[in-house]
């Protein structure tokens, strides 16, 4: 669907489409034009309910290969997208597509050998060793042969391969997080196209460490051809990352914009805070909070 | 593991009100031939004792396996097939065939008499975990803890029918009653050791292909979901492996408390959490756990025998408490 369409269509559909543009800067609009195959994953006027909270109708797709960040304040829904996204959480109307198909008509097994889901917290009862919940990652298939060769490696590039032999419950926090990656690296290591789902998953570790397992997701997927989609706090991480920002306020997907320099004005209007860019030396840059409200009213309530 | 199992179970043949003399032993192979008239020790043994230690060994298996997958599907160390309402479903429907059926029991034939229990308490225990898994799915669908706050509704219903048919009981039904919740191994003979061996033979073989997605089970049901495993699924077939070993085991020998408890939890500490050794492990330890626990009920005060569930509960208690500071103290809480 191009620009000239969008403007055709009623200002509901606009919005169920995800194209709407309440926050302006009409200069960063994206209208995606989707073509060629069907795409890895396609939302339909998704919607489910929490409480009395409605969330959606939620209209979006991605292609394998494209990396997704979720941003939006606290309560804005974000977890709640990626379950429906990750099957955890059913639709009450609208459809989701995995790879042309619906995902009801998927087989479990089968889906999950392509979609991966890295949660916020877990709990591991039994205190199952590390090694076996990694390779729990893949007992969705039924004939292994490489597992434990899989299993190290997943537990090398997520950095734990040293918590190898320890029981799950005795790890701390961002051990135990390190570990979860590495289960999902497992789940997905020897696939094409696959979907890595990620709720916050680098919340409990420290800042070098964020660095390195950012970039591991980054290339694991890249390398592979997986879409990723994570929800996130930090906006430094998004905007470094990732190639496309989904807006998310008071349970609606009010932007879907390219994770570039345009973008920060709309932050700054999403969280109601200052942004201000500091031009890093490898050509990027990053973005530093300020107490800022000025935009406040031009928010959508 | 199978060399301890079988020199317990010799051990326990030998023990007992009659004593066993080793010629009895060879009595079986003996040339003489089924008309020779054969010592009381033999026929003690061949036919009472070792049926019974056999039995038990079933018995216990059953219970073992029965504990390990219901601590594997609420993924809690201190799960027990009682809280699926499996024992109070059956006791329910003992108690209302001793006391509300006591008339239409006197019209069945004479040779009948001695199974309608079992069988009413089996299909007592079968049908309340079946309504159990109907009702969880209707009142919390897909939840576990659902599953487990289902139970205990329905075991406080059965609690109460029970209650009920305590007090409308007559003495002698009251003490048939009674004796039958306390647990006996007593009533075994070989054609209910054959029934049960192929009974907990199938399921083990059954329990044994879910194990390692019963492992997916203890990442959390929504990460099992991610992985491939429907938990609701799994949960459907857990039940009727549990419903079946259990059930099976409180039909023909009442309430034999803390075995399925104690079992997973000791082989858990001999083998590991993997549940692909947990269960069968459980299976062995249950076994050796029921006959040890029914070979000192019968011979600690020979010439009568304690009931065993008495046994196992007087044991089991205190050995549940050292359990749970164990876990406390591991840590830092229970759960």
């Amino acid at each position: 669907m191009n620009l000239a369409m969008a403007e055709r269509l009623p200002p509901d559909t606009l919005h169920a489409e995800g194209l709407a543009w309440p926050l302006g800067a009409p200069e960063a609009q994206h209208a995606r034009q989707v073509e060629g195959p069907a795409p890895l994953l396609g939302l339909a006027a998704v919607e489910t309910r929490l409480g009395a909270h409605g969330f959606g109708p939620f209209t979006s797709s991605l292609r394998a290969g494209e990396r997704v960040a979720i941003l939006g304040p606290s309560g804005a829904g974000k977890s709640t997208l990626l379950k429906l996204m990750s099957g955890e959480r059913a639709a009450r109307r609208g459809e989701l597509r995995f790879d042309g198909v619906p995902c009801a008509r998927w087989a479990l097994p089968a889906l999950a050998r392509r979609r991966a889901v890295l949660p916020q917290s877990f709990a591991v009862a039994f205190g199952l060793p590390v090694e076996l919940v990694v390779s729990l990652g893949r007992v969705a298939r039924d004939h292994d042969p490489g597992q434990t060769g899989i299993v190290a490696s997943a537990l090398a590039l997520a950095q734990a391969a040293h918590l190898a032999g320890r029981r799950f419950d005795t790890l701390s926090g961002g051990e135990q997080a390190r570990v979860q990656l590495a289960r999902v690296f497992a789940q997905v290591w020897d696939e094409r196209e696959a979907l890595v789902l990620v709720d916050e998953p680098l919340a409990a570790l420290d800042p070098g460490l964020q660095f390195e397992l950012m970039d591991a997701l980054q290339v694991f997927s890249a390398e592979r051809g997986h879409a990723l989609v994570a929800v996130l706090h930090d906006l430094n991480q998004a905007l470094s990352g990732f190639e496309r920002l989904w807006l998310m306020q008071q349970g609606q997907l009010i932007a879907d914009l390219p994770a570039n320099r345009h973008a920060v004005g709309a932050l700054e209007r999403l969280y109601g805070i200052g942004l201000r860019c500091v031009d890093g030396s490898d050509g990027g840059f990053a973005v530093i909070t300020q107490r800022c409200v000025a935009s406040n009213a031009e928010v959508p309530a | 593991m199978f060399a301890a199992l079988l020199l317990a179970a010799l051990l326990a043949a030998q023990f007992g009100a009659v004593g066993i003399q080793w010629v009895d032993w060879s009595s079986a192979w003996s040339p003489a031939g089924a008309d020779a008239p054969v010592s009381a020790g033999a026929h003690v043994l061949w036919n009472i004792r070792l049926p019974r230690v056999v039995f038990a060994l079933w018995i216990g298996a059953a219970l073992g396996a029965s504990g390990a997958l219901t601590q594997a599907l609420f993924r809690n160390p201190l799960a027990d097939p009682s809280l699926l309402g499996v024992t109070g479903g059956a006791a329910c429907a003992a108690a209302l065939t001793i006391v509300a059926f006591a008339g239409a029991q006197a019209t069945l034939p004479m040779a009948w008499r001695p199974w309608v229990l079992p069988v009413s308490a089996f299909v007592g225990a079968l049908s309340v975990c079946f309504a159990l898994d109907r009702l969880a799915r209707w009142v919390t669908p897909g939840s576990i803890s659902g599953l487990l706050l289902t139970g205990v509704a329905l075991n406080a219903v059965a609690v109460s029918v029970i209650g009920l048919c305590t007090y409308l009981a007559t003495d002698e039904q009251l003490r048939s009653l009674s004796f039958w919740t306390l647990g006996s191994l007593a009533g075994a003979g070989w054609p209910l050791v054959a029934a049960i061996a192929v009974l907990v033979l199938g399921a083990a073989w059954r329990a044994q292909r879910l194990a390692r997605v019963l492992n997916a089970l203890a990442l959390g049901e929504e990460v099992a979901g991610h992985i491939g495993v429907s938990a609701q699924h799994l949960r459907a077939q857990a039940i009727v492996l549990v419903a079946l070993l259990c059930g099976f085991a409180v039909a023909w020998c009442g309430t034999i408390a803390f075995v399925g408890l104690i079992a997973p939890h000791l082989a858990r500490s001999v083998v590991g959490p993997d549940q692909r050794k947990v269960l069968p492990a459980s299976l062995v330890i249950g076994a050796l756990l029921l006959l040890l626990a029914d070979t000192f009920a019968r011979t600690l005060v020979v010439p009568a025998e304690i009931p065993v569930g008495i046994f196992t509960a007087l044991i089991g208690g205190p050995v549940l408490l050292v359990m749970l500071a164990d876990l406390a103290r591991r840590r830092g809480g229970v759960g």
